[in-house]
């Protein structure tokens, strides 16, 4: 399943979240006439028209003919949902209007979006016929309505756009990585003070001479924790996505030496260390123990993971893995499955359910090799999506112990995506994600067996204790 | 060493696609899982080269030292496999073999090409004598090395070649090994398609056109100078050297360049593109040939950000009508195994038009004679349209 916005600004995550193809567990359900209000994108996207309230009632009817919760949903929620955002958008331009009043709504479907379909037209019909300023509003209402169903694996994909200069291997922002990440938008619930760097990639921060371990006392001027309560809107401003390009100032305190300095971030294009880049990347510890770190479950992850433990064990024999999930924010559940099938068969990894609470088991596929490695994956709240999938089974199934940090919580269920008339991606899950032992993990998350969380002094430090109580156990 | 093969890769451009949702997708490579269409005609027959020389052909194995493979760096040198195509004297001999039954095995396998005979790509009548003594006066012939699409072998480039010996260059064709399913070493080792397993990381295709301007450095070191490996190289002219690729073989064309002065022209035949040009420029000639995802603004912004940094003689060609393989052999050979290739031009129709317009590029810069072709759209190829990006292309 595809992490939503659990990693937003991720490439990796993009490229898993729009190229895996789930296990379908329902065909693509139609309206009750037959016809197909919404079908899966084929081939490569046309360009992005502006987005039209015809589009907004495409997605309206596509989310109650398709969405996990279609039969029982209360749609007025979501026409509520958008008609806010629409007279907020009107707001925020100066635009009230007294018309800009919410119709009253019946329960039936149908007949409650003409109704708000009316009253939009009514509005927008006494503003300029200006398409990007229609289409701006449509937007929000669009985004609101999405946003309306409350699920993590719920997103609309429209205007992302790639800086021009672009070469293949290039990020964009300011070159850092922190202890709270972007995910602190829709899961402010999560973060807990000190924000710090835990990692530099490139660009900004590297130029800047940032390093992990540097606590971040402000952004832009803005404490990043309140009374312990994280504010999300200035922690975000650490991951700007392109075109965004306003310079981020923070403040920073070295630890160690108790120095305290401004500096001035300009969000860029920057060239990370390719090795960095790499979905799998593969190391061998002491004493036989292999280590492989997996950031996504990209197609062909689960394959690439058993070739690359088959190569470090061509020249030793191997004692144990450690499994590196961190940060890993998902991506097809076919690849957790078969990487899972490769230290178990003849088990449940996940069941798909239905919102009247019928399941389908997902189950091993027994036809992959058994590695017969003991097995420690190392987790954080940067495991998301198809990464908790593999960590809950992992701790259901008992396959091994999971270290670390609690997972992110953020595996509803499979995405489904849909083409919509403006050339735009709307994706949603069509059932929901339950573990082994039928419990829900998103929100939830799955909590380590060893809680071992990384301080801004290990970061600092070069220290890495949850890799180094993985070690341990499987000395034990 | 066994790798499980992937569904059809066009390098980079995969990488391309997974970049983001709306990152421009890739044209897509052909001999991939195609339903049969027509009758198949068996075994495909290159057409034959229009020059005056008779073609000879020869297979190099290259090991660098300096370096470990870059895909399998247990492997402590970077072995190569190379074929050079070059104008003979007329004589009798074999033909030269177009690839062995296991490298056909392996390449219809990886391209999930199923209904024909696994060996039926070894079968492809080539036009070349094997190992036919070269001719030619001393320094006198100009070298082109091409490089092929990802996942596919040199030999996919051989119609070209063929008709390059026969108008007088040397031609290398490089394998850059483990980068495409399947290349033979002389010891009989297959190496097959390590790099297929990261080409879905990011950065990935830069890393390869890397790979292949460093190979290509290699092969230069080898084919010219005092010690070179080919008892022709003495013909060479080693002041007149180009390259030209297809997919990402065209992207290696413009990293070799930036990282080897010797290569004096380079042409992308449909490949997106990764080496990062300087602010200063790239003044060396350079040709872009691509089909309808390679038009200016289209969906890949690659060709559009290099042509600013483009600042010597450049084109920019675009054949709607034409397939990402339309400037390979696959069109040739998939003809031949009733396998149904996308585009509006015949096979012999795109090869035709690749030789005449790699031809005019590599005339007009390695021999510096006028070529009327590159300055405007022919009535002859009206397929072909000259392009420039803020412009309709003509």
């Amino acid at each position: 399943m595809t992490a939503k916005s659990m990693t937003a600004g991720l490439v990796l995550f993009l490229a898993v979240a729009c190229t895996a193809t789930p296990p379908r567990t329902q065909p693509a359900a139609t309206t009750a006439g037959g016809s197909s209000v919404c079908t899966e994108p084929q081939g490569n996207p046309q360009p992005e028209t502006p987005t039209t309230i015809d589009v907004v009632e495409q997605a309206y009817f596509c989310i109650l003919a398709n969405y996990y919760g279609r039969a029982t949903l209360d749609a007025r929620a979501l026409l509520i949902a958008g008609f806010a955002a629409f007279t907020r958008e009107l707001n925020r331009g100066g635009r009230d209007l007294p018309e800009a009043t919410m119709p009253a709504l019946t329960g039936d479907r149908h007949a409650d979006w003409a109704a708000f379909e009316a009253a939009y037209r009514r509005v927008t019909s006494r503003l300029p016929d200006d398409a990007g300023l229609q289409g701006k509003l449509a937007a929000a209402t669009l985004q609101a309505i999405v946003a309306g169903l409350g699920d993590d694996h719920a997103r609309w994909t429209h205007g992302v756009k790639r800086p021009p200069d672009f070469y293949d291997g290039d990020q964009y922002g300011l070159g850092l990585r922190a202890s709270v990440g972007p995910q602190v938008r829709v899961d402010p619930g999560t973060a807990l003070p000190p924000l710090f760097i835990t990692g530099v990639l490139g660009g900004p921060a590297k130029d800047a001479g940032l390093r992990p371990g540097d606590v971040i006392e402000s952004i832009n001027g803005s404490a990043p924790f309140v009374d312990g309560e994280v504010t999300p809107a200035a922690v975000t401003a650490l991951y700007p996505q392109y075109p965004e390009a306003r310079a981020v100032r923070l403040h920073i305190l070295r630890q160690e030496t108790g120095r305290r300095r401004t500096v001035t971030l300009k969000p860029g294009l920057y060239q990370p260390d390719p090795a960095t880049q790499q979905v799998v990347t593969t190391k061998l510890l002491r004493d036989g123990i292999a280590y492989v770190r997996l950031s996504g479950f990209a197609p062909d992850a689960a394959d690439r993971v058993f070739r690359a433990i088959s190569r470090l064990g061509a020249s030793r024999t191997l004692t144990g893995l450690v499994l590196d999930l961190r940060g890993n924010g998902g991506g097809s559940p076919g690849e957790a499955i078969r990487l899972l099938s490769g230290f178990a068969h003849g088990k449940v990894t996940a069941y798909q359910c239905a919102a009247d609470g019928a399941c389908d088991p997902m189950r091993t596929d027994d036809s992959v090799a058994l590695l017969g490695l003991p097995l420690v994956v190392l987790t954080d709240r940067g495991c998301a999506s198809a990464c908790e999938h593999f960590s809950s089974a992992v701790k259901d199934l008992r396959l091994g112990r999971l270290v670390g940090t609690r997972t992110a919580g953020g595996v509803s269920g499979p995405a489904q995506p849909y083409l919509l008339g403006d050339n735009t991606t709307l994706a949603f899950p069509s059932t929901h994600h339950l573990a082994p032992s039928r419990e829900v993990i998103d929100r939830v998350g799955v909590a380590p067996d060893h809680y071992v969380p990384l301080t801004p002094q290990d970061a600092a430090a070069g220290r890495d204790p949850a890799l180094d109580e993985a070690l341990n156990l499987l000395h034990k | 060493m066994s790798h499980a093969v992937k569904d059809l890769a066009v390098a980079g451009l995969v990488v391309l696609a997974a970049a983001a949702c709306t990152a421009p997708a890739p044209p897509r490579s052909v001999a991939a899982a195609t339903s049969p269409s027509a009758a198949p005609t068996g075994a495909a027959a290159l057409p034959a080269p229009t020059g005056p020389h008779p073609v000879g052909a020869t297979t190099l194995y290259l090991k660098d030292t300096s370096r470990p493979d870059p895909w399998v760096p247990e492997v402590r040198a970077r072995e190569l496999m190379v074929t050079l195509w070059y104008p003979a004297r007329a004589g009798e001999g074999s033909r030269a073999f177009y690839m062995t039954a296991k490298e056909s095995e392996l390449t219809l396998k990886g391209k999930k090409v199923t209904g024909v005979p696994y060996d039926a790509l070894s079968r492809a009548r080539t036009n070349a004598l094997k190992d036919a003594k070269p001719a030619g006066r001393k320094g006198g012939l100009p070298l082109v090395v091409l490089s092929p699409g990802f996942t596919l072998p040199r030999s996919t480039l051989t119609a070209l070649a063929e008709e390059l010996a026969s108008r007088g260059y040397v031609v290398a064709g490089v394998d850059h090994t483990y980068e495409n399913y399947a290349t033979t070493f002389p010891d009989g080792r297959v190496a097959e398609c390590v790099a297929c397993d990261s080409d879905t990381d990011p950065g990935f295709g830069t890393k390869v056109a890397g790979v292949r301007a460093a190979d290509v450095s290699f092969v230069l070191d080898q084919l010219t100078g005092p010690d070179a490996k080919w008892e022709g190289s003495s013909l060479i002219d080693a002041s007149e050297i180009a390259m030209a690729g297809q997919s990402i073989g065209g992207a290696g064309a413009v990293a070799a360049m930036l990282k080897d002065s010797r290569v004096r022209a380079g042409i992308d035949m449909d490949g997106t593109t990764y080496a990062r040009i300087p602010k200063s420029g790239l003044s060396r000639p350079f040709l872009f040939m691509g089909s309808a995802g390679h038009r200016p603004a289209g969906r890949d912004n690659s060709w559009d950000r290099d042509w600013k940094l483009l600042t010597g003689w450049k084109r920019w060609l675009v054949l709607p009508g034409a397939d990402h393989q339309s400037f390979t052999d696959v069109p040739l050979l998939a003809d031949a195994l009733g396998i149904a290739v996308p585009g509006d031009l015949s096979p012999a129709r795109s090869m035709e038009i690749t030789r005449t317009y790699v031809r005019a590029f590599l005339d007009r810069h390695l021999r510096h004679e006028p070529q009327s072709l590159l300055d405007e759209p022919s009535p002859r190829y009206p397929e072909v349209r000259f392009c420039t990006p803020g412009e309709r292309c003509r």
